[in-house]
């Protein structure tokens, strides 16, 4: 006997909505179907109609946590457009408060992670300790979230010696905190039991999905953009690409507390290797690139970022295109979520391997039209969009 | 007459309703304080001083809001259901002795008595669950009855040692067969333990809330009731949490007795009283603070596994040494 | 080697420390440490205003309006549509608007979000 029950749009879990509805049977899952579009906000839209340099700060509210990976990206994108090249000065900063922010969304995902299996002591320490981060990404850009510290030729603010002292400090702190929570997940028997064989995805399903961030690093398999395409002055610090091979949520986790130290190594490289000079060369107000196209990718907290975008010579891009990573990630977390053969999957088990997957959903939202009978898929333009909401307006009026 | 009349008097005001009621709020404080301390954080703050009301503010929060019955609900199931929870807790606080060594009711074996009703509060709480019908009411009633069948052996089986050691079914002589040593001091360790965890699944706390997943299916049974419902649910529970940290006092700690002065004898029982189940309410917190949740076929492997076991060998050793 | 409870040391510990939680608004306001370069509400020194307009073309939100007073064309700001980018004092010539550390930027009447 097996009946559907919807987890979200609105759910305790969940931070932004979605609608997952399950088919179970008793405890187990039987099937999935996942609806993401609940918060699409037009955003592409809304750049084609501001210009390049306004263009930025919208860029940024796409997302609120990986907000420094989407104005890297967007500036990468125009600074390619344009041909100029940045101080390395400048790509040294860039990398700093790009590795900060990681550090900042990995351990707050930690801290929903621990809450979703009900451990809430470390949910509080986790997020107690995230403080500290906050603190220094405010010191360095004024703002504890909302960074904006890119811009088009380098980065907005400098950072002078006793800002450096202030980040080795913090960098100490959360480098002993870190190694505490890696002990605590790997130790307490309640979290092992929770996580180990559960949400598998082997790495040819993997693959054969287009995975990407950590979800594809913890299935065995090397790949990291900054490894692999260097920007921005990961070309000359280095690191480690972190690989876990047991393809579980306990691996993801240990891939992000791993990726966590790494950050701390990166930073603490850049800041002994900091080169002198300018961090910022200045551009006109107004900027028109000539016409051509461009792509960036930069490697975001959650995976993969891709940014396109066509310009045809005037101040305002023709066609700017956003492809996040969660996006990419929904088909493997409706494979994971499905029991098969000898893998079974419980209720209990669906926050945290929808968790495991790190979620961002305000820049997933896409909506398209399939027509099943026909198989033909068409978008919609702007003027039909207008004229739909207006008819629909006036027949509920 | 005059006896019937104090026997009221004790069952309404002290150590009665009135008592019980001020004491499981009080305990409610202490347990969101002490699990907020052990966090670094501030618990309640600002219902009273050092939010000692905000338990009673919640209450009375709740008792003036809304109250909905689904529609497909049943509606004699969904309403009794409350009111029988809470009175069964309640009628059994009477059987505690708090202030002596014999509470305000006691008979012969009145300790089986207890047993059997406090097996009554869980049925209440499957039948609350499918009484609204509701997916996830549903999955949270049929997780609590698994939860059931997990750690009702481990607690019988514990309480079974202290009456092989007591030689007797009856709450009083078994406070009064502590009076030189108290039980847990000696071969009934291992079931004290053994207790407390079957204690904490039978609150339903974390490592064991599953029937109240938040995260799973958002408060699990509970989810249809709100209101005065929601409110004597949740009073049953705190008063549930007095009962049985009592209950341990009682079997474990030597209940009311400790040095008395005589005249005094009243409140120094009363006070030993609650403080050993005090000692007990923050056993169980620690053990709130430092797990996480586990699921519910774990569950049962744990108990059947581990827990179950464990109190037979407590009850053997207990045998061999009495 | 799994270790049941091993937070509980830790735990423990956090009860003879002082709490983590800052009692902002009511008790605690002094604890709360703000850099300097924080961006907050802006200030604006009216004397050193020439009247070029740069802050008007470069706001993201168009938050910025010019109106002409005694000593020519000036800006004022609304506060309920800024979004605290820092771009006018960035590119205004003569310095003359800065963020300050005023975080607390909620009213009631829209006369108070408008700096003059």
């Amino acid at each position: 006997m097996s009946f559907y029950i919807p987890i979200g749009p609105q759910h305790p879990v969940h931070p932004e909505p979605l609608l997952m509805k399950f088919k179970v049977e008793g405890e187990q899952v039987i099937d999935v179907e996942i609806n993401v579009s609940y918060t699409h906000r037009g955003i592409e839209k809304g750049l084609e109609y501001r210009d390049y340099m306004k263009g930025i700060f919208l860029a940024e509210r796409i997302c609120g946590i990986c907000n420094a990976a989407h104005t890297l990206c967007y500036v990468q994108n125009i600074e390619q457009l344009l041909n100029k090249e940045v101080p390395p000065r400048a790509k040294y900063l860039r990398l700093i408060v790009e590795e900060l922010s990681r550090i900042h969304s990995h351990l707050l995902w930690l801290g929903l992670a621990a809450h979703q299996i009900g451990f809430e002591t470390l949910f509080m320490y986790v997020w107690r300790d995230r403080e500290r981060v906050l603190d220094l990404l405010e010191m360095i850009t004024g703002n504890r979230v909302v960074t904006s510290y890119n811009t088009i030729g380098g980065v907005r603010r400098d950072i002078t010696p006793e800002m450096e002292q202030k980040i080795r400090k913090g960098l100490d702190y959360l480098e002993k905190r870190t190694k505490y929570f890696k002990k605590v997940v790997m130790e307490e028997p309640t979290v092992l039991v929770r996580t180990q064989n559960v949400g598998i995805l082997k790495p040819r399903e993997a693959i054969e999905l287009f995975a990407v961030g950590p979800v594809l690093r913890a299935s065995s398999i090397k790949h990291d953009v900054r490894a692999d395409d260097p920007y921005a002055a990961h070309d000359e610090v280095p690191f480690n690409v972190i690989t876990y091979d047991t393809c579980d949520v306990y691996a993801r986790i240990l891939v992000r507390i791993d990726e966590v130290l790494e950050c701390i190594n990166m930073i603490r490289y850049s800041l002994d290797h900091l080169p002198s000079g300018k961090y910022r060369i200045r551009l006109p107000v107004v900027i028109k690139p000539p016409p051509g196209e461009s792509v960036s990718r930069v490697e975001a907290p959650r995976g993969d970022l891709l940014h396109y975008v066509k310009s045809d010579g005037s101040d305002k891009p023709y066609r700017y295109k956003v492809r996040t990573p969660t996006l990419a990630n929904i088909p493997s977390t409706a494979r994971m979520l499905t029991s098969r053969g000898d893998y079974i999957v419980y209720i209990a088990d669906i926050p945290i391997i929808f968790g495991s997957v790190d979620p961002c959903l305000c820049c997933t939202g896409r909506v398209m039209f399939v027509d099943v009978e026909k198989g033909k898929s068409w978008v919609w333009t702007y003027n039909e969009l207008v004229k739909y909401s207006r008819e629909r307006f006036e027949r509920h009026d | 007459m005059i006896e019937v009349l104090y026997k009221i008097i004790q069952m309404i005001l002290f150590p009665g309703f009135a008592f019980i009621g001020v004491l499981s709020l009080l305990y409610e404080w202490i347990d969101r304080k002490f699990y907020a301390k052990l966090q670094n954080r501030v618990g309640p703050l600002y219902a009273g001083p050092h939010g000692i009301l905000q338990p009673l503010a919640d209450f009375i929060k709740l008792l003036s809001k809304e109250d909905i019955i689904p529609e497909g609900a049943d509606k004699f199931l969904f309403t009794l259901t409350p009111i029988f929870f809470f009175a069964v807790n309640l009628l059994l606080t009477l059987l505690l002795p708090i202030c002596g060594t014999s509470g305000v009711i006691s008979f012969t074996g009145d300790l089986i008595f207890f047993v059997a009703l406090l097996t009554i509060t869980s049925i209440l709480v499957y039948t609350a669950g499918v009484a609204s019908v509701n997916r996830f009411a549903t999955i949270g009633a049929e997780r609590a009855v698994l939860q059931f069948i997990g750690y009702e052996i481990p607690f019988m089986l514990s309480i079974v040692s202290v009456v092989i050691s007591s030689g007797s079914l009856t709450i009083k002589n078994i406070v009064e067969s502590q009076s030189n040593m108290w039980y847990i001091l000696g071969p009934n360790l291992l079931a004290f333990a053994v207790y407390v965890i079957a204690v904490q699944a039978e609150l339903e706390r974390i490592p064991f809330d599953i029937p109240e997943a938040e995260q799973e299916i958002v408060a699990g049974w509970l989810v249809e009731y709100s209101g005065k419902k929601l409110a004597l649910f949740r009073l049953g529970r705190d008063i549930e949490t007095l009962l049985l940290c009592g209950l341990g006092a009682t079997l474990f700690l030597g209940g009311p007795l400790g040095p008395v002065i005589p005249g005094l004898e009243i409140i120094l029982h009363t006070l030993y009283f609650t403080i050993k189940s005090i000692i007990i309410l923050l056993i169980l917190t620690t053990l709130k603070a430092i797990f996480a949740r586990i699921r519910v076929d774990q569950m049962l492997v744990f108990s059947w596994k581990y827990l179950i076991p464990l109190s037979l060998i407590s009850v053997l050793i207990v045998r061999v040494v009495f | 080697m799994p270790k049941p409870g091993l937070m509980i040391g830790e735990v423990y510990k956090n009860l003879l420390s002082k709490r983590a939680t800052i009692l902002y608004p009511f008790k605690e306001r002094e604890l709360v440490h703000l850099p300097e370069g924080f961006r907050g509400r802006i200030v604006f020194n009216r004397d050193k205003c020439i009247g070029c307009q740069m802050c008007f073309r470069v706001c993201p939100a168009r938050a910025i309006e010019i109106i002409e007073d005694e000593k020519g064309k000036r800006p004022i700001f609304f506060m309920y549509r800024c979004i605290y980018c820092a771009t006018c004092a960035e590119y205004c010539p003569v310095k003359a608007i800065e963020l300050s550390t005023n975080f607390e930027n909620i009213a009631f009447d829209k006369k108070t979000l408008l700096v003059k």
